[in-house]
């Protein structure tokens, strides 16, 4: 249960990319052909390893919907990594991508990794918006860029884990500020003695270390 | 708002010289002098005079002033104290709660504070400029602006919230106040969130995304967990509102390891002296609130589980236990640690086990389990207590075959220890006490290690009683069998038809044994039969047919007399098929079957209303349709030409059943449309609403103003409105003159100031226009008219 890291990131794009679905791919390896819509925001988490550290995501899926947009907005701030997802299959949620990243910038700290994703890359049959066109448009905006299926698993893990790496980066970079919470970011228990996260995440570690 | 100052003032008129001036008067010249004046001094004087006045005066104050307050936020912004009053003001108008001041006076309505927040809010605008003030770091404004959002949130708790929620960073500022350092402030936040976040999943959930959790236990804990003061208690109600029937929070709880956290809090003292204030009471209640919330039955299954697992390794259901075992403990404290207890191991099988296996320090020790039934059925433990406990003892049973199954070996003859004191002994006890409410607690408890368990329904049939010394002894089914028959109390009854029913059901053993109970079937016929008009009555016996019937369907014909076929003809011809469909149907209309039947825990307030329990319920849901259908289908052996009857049957039926679909569905549109032109006038009829009270508003204020008034000397009415008119008519017209003349006068004044400027402008350019004729004829150059545009020429 101990971790080195815990990074907050949530996942942003139109309604019906496949949201829920890559969250649920990546937390509990499955997909769920008929997913409930997403009202508001949900929760999930998992570890994963990267240069030998354990790293804890802890992901909010939020809803695509106009309705909830200001409610999205809010999660924007306390972010380290953001999945800006959009649908293979469906143009205009490709054509959207531009509000959803300017809104993005607008309200979240300026070192917010940013992760594009073309989802359902099994619906090759279906593709209205080519892989060419996901790379120039994630290079023109400095984004990183992958193509994924929620439903192969094709990539979901990577999507994720290289998010990750690119804040664990930045960390090493000292970019971001790991002592400001509000970035999005906290330093495990066992990290805490040396740096300067104070008590809080010491106790957490006292009471961490005895059960688990 | 400008229509109640000018309403007022026609009230009001001018004030009459040499006469003591009202608080109206005061209050409008206050407010005046808040508008007009251009020095800050003076506006925060008089804003401060306002707040003082605003407890005895507020209709006044908020008829009057509550736009020049908004103004004022927004203008006066830069002087912190003026910003102070206003908002101190504001807080005072909007006040949820009376005033020592103004209990006398029966001019103010008693939800004032609401209305003028209705009003307030009307501009959203508004709560942005509040939200504005959170980040002054001034002591007096941010204090301030709290209170004043707490009020608010008071007040009007559905509209604020989503107001807020969609004011960008709306929740988050709220949020970062509970890293101030200044106490006061910090504490005053906590209420606030804890009246932001009631009720409303959105806020919930931002505010645990904005480390509420990290932050809340960092209090708790530096204040001593469950030894500190009230401000433990309000951080755990709002770790309580972030939780309850949240499961994205649950989640986010279980995943940030915060269950852990809650350990240090239930910490048995050492030293018994340190005894239980009434301040750590409600600490630790809260507490065991929360861990209920993790785990209660109306979560996701997996959520439960892994809550149940976490808790069972860190140690916090030994922690629970221990309470269990402790001294000392007050009685609602124990009663909620045991249902915490309950609900922490229900259905998880090595959490039960781990129960099971907890040792009361007694002397010889007992199993915890013996030392809670041993309370059930003692009637001088507290009700809820003993709710608790079997409450307590269902979860231990729950979906645990093991331990239904230790439960019924301790009543068997091969049981070997006679000396020790068993659970099945305390319930068998329990069965046939005297006392009710012991009976109905033991047949429950032992009917919860039946459910879904043949192979103990079975071996219960095996446990024999010794009733009298010297005769022979009787099954445990048959002594209940004759004790439903002689008991003459309600709670008892239908315990005992519950248990029974429960054991009975899937298992042909038990229905042949109860067949052969001497009386035990007239005396279910004579029940179902029996015409008294009663719901209780009416209970019994949809209950007793509910038992008849499972003695039909789950009769394995073993029984000469009461074979199949003979019971159903028995019932066709003794009480009627529908009649005892009817009968049946009488079980889910009671009103204590809809209560039990909502969750898995007694929700009862006194001791008489305890009757059905939730897992009759269910299986009463599973059974009813089935055991109907077994009776309805024709009596005599099924040949081809039966089934082409019976399939016939099965048609006619669909073909009514699609019929009175459609007709439903035509019905639903219906009642949709009806819905949909419902909505819009209520609609209507709201914003109707809404004006009246504002109006409403108005005219108390009037009439309050009105009242301190001397009655004008005796003008007749209709002269005095005459006059009135006219002189509105008079002021409008000098206004509009006056606006006219004022448009005017600047107007002459700009046009002077251009005159002017130009003037200046052509003088500048004339002596320009001379030095470059005077450089030019230096040089020896023709001067000809034209040059100054030639130069502006080669400019452009
Ligand atoms: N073929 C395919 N279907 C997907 C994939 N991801 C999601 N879907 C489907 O797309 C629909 C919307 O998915 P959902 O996760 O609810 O979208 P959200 O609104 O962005 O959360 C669902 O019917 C999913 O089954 C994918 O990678 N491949
Ligand atoms: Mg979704």
């Amino acid at each position: 249960m101990a971790y080195a890291y815990l990074f907050k990131y949530i996942i942003i794009g139109d309604t019906g990319v496949g949201k829920s679905c890559l969250l649920l791919q990546f937390t509990d390896k499955r997909f769920q052909p008929v997913h409930d819509l997403t009202i508001g925001v949900e929760f999930g988490a998992r570890m994963i390893t990267i240069d030998g550290k354990q790293i804890k995501l802890q992901i909010w899926d939020t809803a695509g919907q106009e309705a909830f947009r200001s409610i999205t907005r809010s999660y924007y701030r306390g972010a380290a990594g953001a999945l800006l997802v959009y649908d293979i299959t469906r143009r205009d949620t490709f054509n959207h991508l531009t509000t959803w990243l300017e809104d993005a910038r607008q309200h979240s700290n300026s070192n917010m990794v940013i992760m594009l994703i073309g989802n359902k890359s099994d619906l090759e049959s279906r593709r209205e918006v080519k892989k060419e066109e996901g790379e120039a448009f994630a290079r023109e905006h400095g984004l990183v860029f992958m193509e994924t299926s929620a439903k192969t698993a094709a990539n979901v893990e990577e999507a994720f884990i290289n998010t990750a790496k690119e804040i664990y980066e930045k960390i090493q970079e000292g970019v971001f500020d790991i002592n400001n919470e509000a970035n999005g970011i906290k330093i495990g228990p066992q990290h805490s003695t040396g740096g300067g996260a104070g008590a809080s995440a010491g106790a957490g570690g006292a009471a961490g270390g005895g059960c688990c | 708002m400008d229509f109640l100052k000018s309403g007022l003032k026609t009230v009001l008129g001018a004030p009459e010289p040499g006469q003591q001036p009202s608080g109206a008067d005061t209050v409008e010249r206050l407010v005046e002098r808040v508008n007009n004046s251009t020095l800050l001094e003076d506006r925060r004087d008089a804003c401060r005079a306002l707040k003082a006045m605003s407890r005895k005066y507020r209709v006044e104050v908020g008829a009057q002033g509550m736009h020049t307050l908004q103004q004022c936020l927004e203008l006066d912004r830069a002087d912190n104290e003026t910003i102070n009053y206003c908002l101190d003001t504001l807080n005072n108008i909007m006040s949820p709660t009376q005033f020592e001041e103004e209990e006398e006076n029966p001019n103010v309505p008693m939800n004032i504070g609401e209305q003028f927040t209705e009003m307030f809010i009307k501009n959203h605008q508004n709560i942005q400029l509040v939200l504005d003030l959170l980040d002054e770091y001034d002591f007096r404004v941010r204090f301030s602006a709290v209170q004043l959002l707490t009020s608010l949130l008071t007040n009007r708790t559905k509209d604020i919230q989503e107001i807020i929620l969609v004011k960008p960073m709306g929740v988050s500022k709220m949020m970062d106040l509970l890293a101030d350092t200044r106490e006061v402030i910090r504490n005053e936040t906590l209420l606030l969130l804890i009246k932001l976040t009631k009720g409303n999943a959105n806020i919930q959930k931002i505010v645990a995304f904005e480390n509420a959790f990290d932050r809340l236990f960092e209090i708790v804990s530096s204040e001593g967990y469950s030894d500190g003061g009230i401000i433990v208690e309000d951080c755990l109600l709002l770790m309580l509102n972030l939780l309850k029937n949240n499961s994205s929070n649950i989640n986010f709880f279980k995943e940030g390891s915060f269950i852990q956290k809650m350990l240090p809090m239930f910490n048995t003292p050492d030293e018994e002296e340190v005894g239980w204030s009434p301040q750590k009471v409600s600490n630790v209640h809260c507490m065991l609130q929360i861990v209920r919330t993790l785990v209660s039955p109306s979560n996701s299954a997996q959520i439960i589980s892994s809550c149940q697992k976490i808790m069972k390794n860190c140690g916090l259901l030994d922690s629970l236990c221990n309470i269990l075992m402790a001294s000392g403990v007050p009685a609602d404290i124990l009663t909620e640690t045991i249902n915490a207890v309950g609900e922490g191991v229900r259905g998880e099988a090595a959490a039960q086990r781990a129960l099971g296996a907890v040792l009361a320090p007694s002397n010889p020790p007992r199993p915890a389990i013996v030392v809670l039934l041993m309370s059930m059925v003692n009637e001088k433990q507290p009700f809820s207590l003993r709710c608790a406990v079997l409450y307590c003892f269902q979860c231990y049973l729950y979906h645990n075959e093991t331990s239904q199954a230790s439960l019924v070996q301790t009543l068997l003859p091969s049981s070997t220890d006679v000396s020790s004191l068993t659970s099945g002994q305390l319930l068998c006890g329990g069965l046939f006490s005297s006392d009710v409410l012991s009976n109905w607690f033991s047949s429950v408890a032992l009917m919860h290690a039946l459910i879904d368990n043949n192979a103990q329904k079975e071996q219960l049939l095996r446990v024999l009683l010794a009733t009298n010394i010297g005769s022979s002894p009787v099954s445990l089914l048959h002594q209940c069998t004759v004790l439903l028959q002689q008991s003459t109390k309600l709670q008892s009854k239908v315990a005992l038809l519950m248990l029974l029913s429960q054991w009975m059901s899937n298992c042909p053993p038990a229905v042949s044994a109860f067949l052969r109970a001497p009386g035990a079937v007239g005396y279910l016929v004579t029940q179902t039969c029996s015409n008294e008009h009663d719901e209780n009555e009416y209970l019994l016996q949809g209950m007793s047919a509910f038992l008849l019937a499972i003695c039909i369907h789950f009769n394995d014909d073993s029984v000469d007399n009461y074979s199949k076929d003979s019971l159903k003809q028995l019932l066709v011809k003794r009480i009627g098929m529908e009649t005892f469909s009817a009968k049946l149907s009488e079980v889910s209309r009671h009103e204590a079957y809809s209560r039990a039947a909502k969750h898995p825990q007694l929700k009862v307030k006194a001791a008489s209303d305890i009757l059905i329990d939730y897992e009759f319920c269910k299986l009463f849901k599973g059974l009813e349709s089935v055991l109907i259908q077994s009776l309805t289908v024709v009596q005599t052996n099924g040949d081809t030409e039966e089934d082409t009857e019976s399939l016939a049957q099965y048609k006619s039926l669909i073909r009514q059943q699609d019929a009175r679909l459609h007709e439903l569905l035509q019905q639903l549109a219906a009642e949709t449309q009806r819905g949909h032109k419902l909505q819009a006038a209520l609609t209507d009829a709201t914003s109707e609403n809404s004006r009246l009270k504002d109006e409403n508003t108005l005219l108390k204020a009037q009439l309050s103003t009105a009242a301190s008034i001397q009655p004008a000397p005796s003008v007749d009415a209709n002269i005095q409105l005459e006059y009135q008119q006219k002189v509105s008519a008079l002021t409008d017209e000098v206004n509009r003159l006056s606006a006219v003349n004022h448009a005017a006068n600047e107007e002459l004044a700009r046009t002077k100031k251009d005159q002017d400027d130009l003037l200046e402008l052509l003088a500048d350019q004339d002596s320009k226009l001379n030095e470059y004729k005077m450089r030019l004829l230096s040089l020896g150059q023709p001067v000809e008219e034209d040059l100054p545009t030639e130069a502006e020429q080669s400019l452009a």
